[in-house]
């Protein structure tokens, strides 16, 4: 051992107490014996990629940068409380962690990036493997901001700084998500899913909060086209987050906020990479349900979670589509997951419809009859017959063969349009051309956003959705006024014509002598915006 | 002659700071994340942890400043410039100059010079489990380079440790050196060698404020020849100003010996990436 002293060697030295370096061996054998189920795990950290845009979202968006901050010891707090204390009750996380989080931390949010290694101890143990494929997941996240807040880099460069991103990210493919997106299952098809979300309701709404927050604020990023209006955009995101918190569960997300919902411009931009935050996202819902769940047993809980993180990193298991992936998200409904992330804070927080927590197990349109959205919508859609829309037994809110169309409350919104019209029998192609166009409409972002904050549309949508219960002749009606309304707005006809495929939809001839026939007989009250 | 010390130590530390500024405009332009959790050898105390610096990270110890006093009055200043890289998953290698003010005084005099080069690579087995601690291995050259270096090389090998728990960390660490016992007389430079060193560190962490204090207590067997073992106890505080840099200060006492002479020392820990070194294809 070589110290450095750069001092004068003396030579006289007093004699030294030798016997004493023995009391070592008995200090490290009391202090580095653990528990008997021994561990060798081999993660290792790496470097970020250096370039000119790193760290230039917490020098452009410092208020939202520090937010993140306090995100880091909400994630940490929580596994370290839920691994160390099985017992306790739930008003320590509830209250205690919650308002000290809620009224401290994020009020007053570090300055610098937390390490979460010395908040979540325990767990950092427990499964590192699981942390590190966090905080590499993580990494990612920030970078990205860092390119879209980096005013010095060209619009056009700034998907090539993305993708390179994304290639370094997959380079750890020991830690990397898979950039493959899984179905529900994977996060609410275990038998110990949904336990965190119903014994912590108001934790969970702030972790999907926290998550809406993450995926949200890219949009304002791509979306603004000057840098003060990605600055008003930013802040306007961080104050659509503290709106959420303001009455806490009631306005917080009611289900998991998935990328392609929240932030529809980035997920049509970088599906990869909303792809992978999806995975992420539900990665930590996963790892709150087995450390919350009894039905595993503590020495089993390293195990289980090495289980699932290896079933989050593979590419078949759980595996469905691009085009499912949006579909999911389109159909669990926007103002389900706290609302799109461009919403503004000028505007109400949509109301959710479903249940606080819902399971979302069996919600792939793989595997629903009928369910293949952009493609056949018209064939039978009962969601009562569709494999896991039974709501699991662990769900507080009793659905056993639930269907939408007669659970009370339960009228799926605007986002969910497509989603909702279980039972129909489209009697004839016109029909289906219609409905076609319907759905496509309310894909599309622009028109979308023009229904949430339109009250004319949103009622006569919450109107289609009663008449659709009833199915038959009565939907149909239902859905072709509700066409007719929504083209009768300016905004909705404009961005008609920038779509080929809504241009193609809405010129065929059999669609617009159903309008004509809909329009006259029943004239709809003039819109205004 | 006094006066003239004074000047003498007042131009060293204006090289020093120099130096640091030197370090720190040369790094400015690139970007790093440094880590305060992370402790190093003599930053801020002797006992170090059992993790390396991340992958393809360099981390640049800016002139890490040393001050200690002596029985008498007899100031010493040092300096060691030390650039880390993780050029391996689990591993870092490392290279210091400690450049050395040694002031002995009216009679002794004065000697300014490099002590040595110092090269070292750490290697981390495995990361902490709930089993099982930390643990890596380390080895540390000391070359005989510079004017107040050793007439010889010295090898030292290392084992370190470490187990957190949710008040505290500890770190243990023993090493034990190669090499032939100097001869009274010989010229073992200015750097202190130990034959082995055993010691613990305590660590308490305050992860909301980045800071880290810690303390010390090691044995050592001074390499030359009918020396006894020596006692020594530390204390420092590493906190991370900002995502790439880390600044650290600490002191220590020797216990036992004639000369219970105590330390002070301050340093900066400024963390970046090389863009060429990452293999990784460019965007176009």
């Amino acid at each position: 051992m070589i110290i450095p002293k750069w001092s004068l060697r003396m030579h006289h030295r007093c004699p030294g107490r030798s016997a004493g370096v023995g009391f070592g061996f008995a200090i490290i054998l009391a202090i580095f014996t653990g528990e008997a189920s021994a561990q060798w795990s081999r993660v290792y950290d790496q470097f970020y990629l250096p370039a000119s845009h790193n760290w230039q979202f917490r020098h452009n968006y410092p208020a939202a940068d520090r937010m993140f901050n306090a995100f880091d010891y909400g994630h940490a707090i929580l596994y370290e409380t839920l691994y160390n204390y099985p017992d306790a009750p739930p008003s320590r996380l509830e209250e205690k962690e919650y308002d000290f989080i809620t009224r401290e931390l994020l009020v007053h949010p570090p300055n610098i990036p937390l390490e979460e290694g010395a908040i979540e101890i325990a767990y950092a143990k427990l499964a590192p493997e699981a942390k590190a494929m966090f905080d590499w997941a993580h990494l990612l996240h920030r970078q990205i901001y860092d390119v879209w807040a980096d005013e010095s880099i060209a619009l056009a460069q700034k998907d090539a700084r993305v993708a390179e991103l994304l290639r370094y990210y997959k380079t750890r493919r020991e830690l990397a998500f898979s950039s493959t997106p899984k179905s529900m299952d994977i996060m609410d098809g275990h038998p110990y899913s949904g336990e965190f979300r119903q014994k912590y309701p108001k934790f969970n709404g702030l972790i999907w909060a926290y998550h809406w927050l993450q995926i949200g604020l890219y949009e304002p990023l791509l979306l603004g086209k000057t840098p003060d209006e990605r600055q008003t955009g930013v802040l306007a995101s961080v104050g659509r987050f503290w709106q959420m918190l303001e009455t806490p569960p009631e306005k917080m997300p009611r289900l998991m906020p998935m990328t392609a919902a929240v932030a529809p411009l980035f997920a049509t931009r970088y599906p990869e990479a909303g792809i992978i935050f999806d995975n992420l996202h539900m990665m930590h819902d996963v790892v709150s349900d087995v450390l919350t769940s009894s039905k595993i047993p503590r020495k089993e809980k390293r195990k289980e979670l090495l289980r699932v993180a290896e079933l989050f990193r593979d590419r078949t298991s759980y595996a469905t589509t691009v085009q499912e992936w949006r579909d999911m998200a389109e159909m669990m409904g926007v103002h389900n997951m706290g609302g799109t992330a461009s919403g503004g804070i000028f505007t109400a927080l949509p109301e959710g419809t479903v249940p606080r927590g819902m399971s979302m197990a069996g919600m792939n349109h793989a595997n629903m009859p009928g369910m293949q959205p952009g493609r056949d919508t018209t064939a039978a859609m009962q969601h009562a017959n569709m494999p896991g829309m039974q709501q699991r037994p662990a769900a507080r809110d009793s659905m056993a063969g639930m269907q939408h169309a007669n659970m009370p409350g339960m009228r799926p919104p605007p986002r969910t349009a497509a989603d909702s019209m279980a039972g129909m029998q489209h009697a004839g192609t016109d029909m289906e051309r219609m409905m076609a166009m319907h759905e496509r409409m309310i894909a599309d972002p622009v028109i979308r956003e023009r229904m949430m904050t339109d009250p004319v549309l949103q009622r006569m949508m919450s109107e289609m959705m009663t008449g659709m219960s009833a199915g038959g002749s009565t939907a149909n009606q239902a859905a072709l006024s509700f066409v007719v309304q929504l083209l009768s707005d300016p905004a909705v006809q404009a961005r008609i014509k920038t779509d080929p495929e809504l241009q193609k939809l809405w010129a065929d001839p059999d669609v617009q002598r159903l309008l004509e026939k809909a329009r006259r007989e029943k004239t709809p009250a003039p819109h205004k915006h | 002659m006094e006066k003239e010390s004074k000047n003498m130590l007042k131009t060293r530390a204006r090289a020093a700071l120099l130096g640091c500024t030197i370090c720190v405009g040369w790094a400015v332009g690139l970007n790093a994340q440094t880590d305060f959790y992370n402790t190093d050898k003599g930053r801020p105390v002797v006992i170090e942890d059992a993790y390396p610096l991340e992958r393809y990270g360099f981390e640049l110890q800016l002139a890490p400043l040393r001050l200690e006093r002596q029985r008498g009055g007899i100031y010493n200043w040092g300096i060691e410039p030390e650039i880390a890289y993780g050029i391996l998953p689990h591993m870092h290698v490392e290279i210091g100059f400690p450049l050395v003010y040694q002031d002995a005084g009216a009679l002794q005099g004065r000697r300014t010079g490099l002590a040595g080069i110092d090269v070292s690579m750490l290697y981390n087995l495995n990361v902490e489990t709930a089993g099982l601690p930390a643990m890596a291995i380390a080895t540390e050259l000391a070359l005989p380079v510079g004017g107040l270096a050793a007439d010889q090389a010295y090898a030292s090998f290392k084992g370190i440790a470490t187990r957190t728990y949710r008040w505290i960390r500890f770190q243990v660490n023993g090493s034990a050196t190669l090499g032939p016992t100097p001869s009274p007389g010989d010229d073992i430079g200015v750097e202190e060698v130990s034959r082995w060193l055993a010691g613990l560190a305590i660590d308490r962490t305050f992860p909301l404020r980045s800071t880290l204090i810690t303390a010390e207590i090691y044995a050592r067997d001074p390499i030359t020849a009918d020396s006894e073992v020596e006692w020594n106890a530390g204390a420092g505080l590493r906190k991370q100003l900002t995502p790439r840099l880390a600044i650290d200060g600490g002191i220590g006492k020797r216990l036992t010996g004639d000369d219970p002479s105590w330390f002070f020392t301050f340093g900066t820990a400024y963390a970046f990436a090389v863009r060429s070194l990452i293999p990784v294809g460019r965007y176009q």
